[in-house]
């Protein structure tokens, strides 16, 4: 399974000079205007991962894969350890940089803030992966990527149509028993929601034809 | 040793590696006891199939020109020199018939087929 | 002699394609050309083999175990190239180098950076830079490079110049000197197969219609070249298949020694499966 890995690192890193540049700009403009920069953690992440699918897809390397020792399997259990390390990649620059715009701004370190911020974005990034993965697996990448645009789009549409219509406070204080536990469960709910889906994505991949 | 191979010709290949290996055998260019390729070698080296070298050998081994010592290799065998002898003989045979029909068939005579061997005998001695 | 590939009534079902009782063996130390037009099925039989696509009927032993359940073990000794399937072309043959060693028990680093040099293959050029005949060199070169006991090569030829091909087919040659290695080669040009394949199988129409040792078809086999009155003479179980052109009757034998005696006819080509496959996919009978 290793050399899978280090063939979607390798990957990676043959598109290094683009992600690199992408990743200067959005610190820049992070530094120049005190943003918070931490959408790129699941904007990078899922881009460079979805930009793994794409290649593979085009030169049909599952078919390949397939032929080689344990194929099936460790093609799929690769892609889910490289997103996870991608992610955990991604999440300590971005904690770096944050950090640093803070301080540069303020003078002071908002640890609260990175803290928090960034350990939910992380987990949340993970989950959208996540979600993603036997769905690429199912249909294949090109059909999965309209997919996944629409659902979120779909999520967006009726989530703005829910905040306007239902009062939010009495969900709040609904939520408020939760909020010190929150973190956790919401780590635990990830973890388990990735077990699933590599389970889902691994029964998909293993039946599959090329 | 020599091969040469014509993809062209009506001769099967591996009656033609044949043919050659016992010419050479019998001419001597190869000695009773001299290690020859192995099968895989001599199909790599000739650009030819495994089964066609293998068919070649085993004819080879079936009229006695060569042995196969199991794990060593195919080596030229002892020359039998009744073996050779009555092969020639046969082939002599051969040429003769295919003569004689030829002087059947611009009717020349019995005596005329004589002296034409008798001259072309003395020519060659 | 013992089989390291056995396929079994291989039978799989597309809405518009089907493969049928698919038999055939491939002993050890050989080199099998599997031949038939685009279409046929060669490339749906090798998918099967590699467990590509598992959905079927019949069964596939290779070196004498189930090619499906016990697909890990076999596949450390399987070598394959593929018709446009391989690494994404983003990666360089030394990534392919650097995953490989990881990918297979008995990678060879320094055997693939030979095959490299030998095919003149940049090690850091990335696979999208390639020509098409540079891609095949870098897939026959990953092929080999963890010794491998069976090559499974579909079209493994395509694209390489005359002087390449002879090259690869060279290489194919050396391979099979170990009597424990074969070779399963699919490839549309008949003449790399003429030369050294030691067995031919002929699948159309997603049936095998032909597997002969290469030394029996082309000893055996033979075009008669003649004209309609005798044509109508013969005995229809005494050829093939027949094609019928402006001038003369071209017929297929399976075995020409035979006819010649009980026909006397004196034009009988020696074969080549270029004309086999014509004859008996265009033929009548």
């Amino acid at each position: 399974m290793i050399g899978f890995i280090k063939k979607d690192l390798a990957m990676i890193k043959g598109n290094m000079k683009v992600l690199v540049i992408l990743f200067i700009v959005y610190v820049a403009m992070g530094f120049a205007s005190e943003m918070n920069i931490s959408f790129i953690l699941p904007f990078m992440s899922v881009m460079i991962m979805l930009s793994t699918f794409s290649y593979d897809d085009f030169n049909k390397w599952d078919a390949y894969a397939v032929t080689l020792p344990n194929g099936r399997k460790n093609s799929v259990r690769a892609k889910y350890l490289t997103t996870f390390l991608i992610v955990l990649v991604v999440t300590i620059l971005v904690m770096f940089f944050e950090t640093m715009i803070s301080y540069v701004h303020n003078n002071t370190i908002d640890f609260e803030n990175v803290l928090l911020t960034v350990p939910i974005t992380m987990l949340s990034t993970l989950l959208v992966e996540v979600m993603m993965y036997p769905a690429i697996y199912k249909w294949g990448i090109e059909k999965a990527r309209i997919g996944i645009f629409g659902v979120v789009f779909g999520i967006e549409i009726v989530g703005s149509l829910l905040i306007k219509l239902i009062d939010f406070s009495k969900i709040a204080s609904a939520f408020s028993i939760l909020e010190n536990y929150g973190l956790l469960l919401f780590m635990i709910g990830t973890l388990l929601s990735l077990v699933i889906s590599y389970k889902i994505s691994l029964k998909i991949y293993q039946r599959k034809e090329f | 040793m020599e091969i040469i191979i014509s993809n062209s010709s009506s001769v099967p290949i591996y009656e033609q590696i044949k043919e050659q290996i016992k010419n050479q055998i019998i001419s001597d260019e190869l000695q009773a006891g001299e290690l020859l390729p192995s099968i895989r070698s001599l199909a790599r080296d000739l650009n030819i199939s495994v089964i066609t070298t293998k068919n070649a050998y085993m004819e080879l081994e079936k009229e006695g020109y060569v042995k196969t010592i199991p794990a060593k290799g195919i080596y030229v065998a002892e020359k039998n020199m009744e073996m050779l002898k009555e092969e020639q003989l046969k082939k002599m045979e051969e040429h003769l018939e295919q003569a004689i029909s030829l002087a059947l068939l611009n009717k020349l005579s019995k005596e005329e087929f004589f002296s034409m061997i008798d001259i072309l005998y003395e020519e060659e001695k | 002699m013992e089989n390291i590939l056995e396929v079994n009534n291989l039978t799989k079902e597309y809405d518009r394609f089907s493969l049928k009782n698919v038999s055939f063996n491939l002993p050890k130390g050989m080199i099998m050309g599997f031949i038939g037009e685009n279409g046929a099925g060669k490339t749906t039989t090798i998918k099967a083999i590699l467990d590509i696509i598992q959905n079927y009927r019949g069964e596939i032993k290779i070196f004498g175990l189930n090619s499906h359940e016990d697909s890990a073990m076999i596949k450390e000794d399987i070598g394959v190239v593929l018709d446009d399937m391989f690494f994404p072309e983003i990666l360089t043959p030394n990534d392919i180098n650097f995953a490989m060693k990881n990918i297979y028990k008995n990678w060879d680093s320094s055997l693939f950076q030979h095959y490299l040099e030998l095919f003149s293959l940049e090690p850091k050029k990335i696979i999208k830079n390639f020509s098409k005949g540079m891609r095949k060199k870098l897939e026959i070169a990953t092929a080999l490079s963890h010794h491998p006991k069976l090559l499974i090569l579909d079209e493994p030829t395509s694209g390489l110049d005359p002087v390449v091909r002879a090259e690869v087919m060279d290489i194919f040659q050396e391979f099979i000197q170990n009597e424990e290695c074969s070779i399963l080669l699919s490839s549309h040009i008949t003449t790399d197969l003429e030369h050294i394949a030691d067995y031919i199988t002929f699948i159309n129409d997603g049936e095998i219609i032909l597997s002969t040792t290469s030394d029996e078809l082309f000893n055996q086999y033979g075009i008669v070249k003649c004209g309609k009155e005798a044509f109508q003479k013969l005995d229809t179980s005494d050829y093939v298949k027949y094609k019928k052109n402006k001038y003369e009757y071209d017929v297929l034998v399976r075995d020409k020694k035979a006819f010649q005696r009980k026909y006397h006819m004196n034009v009988i080509d020696k074969i080549t499966l270029d004309d086999l496959m014509v004859l008996m996919i265009k033929g009548e009978k």
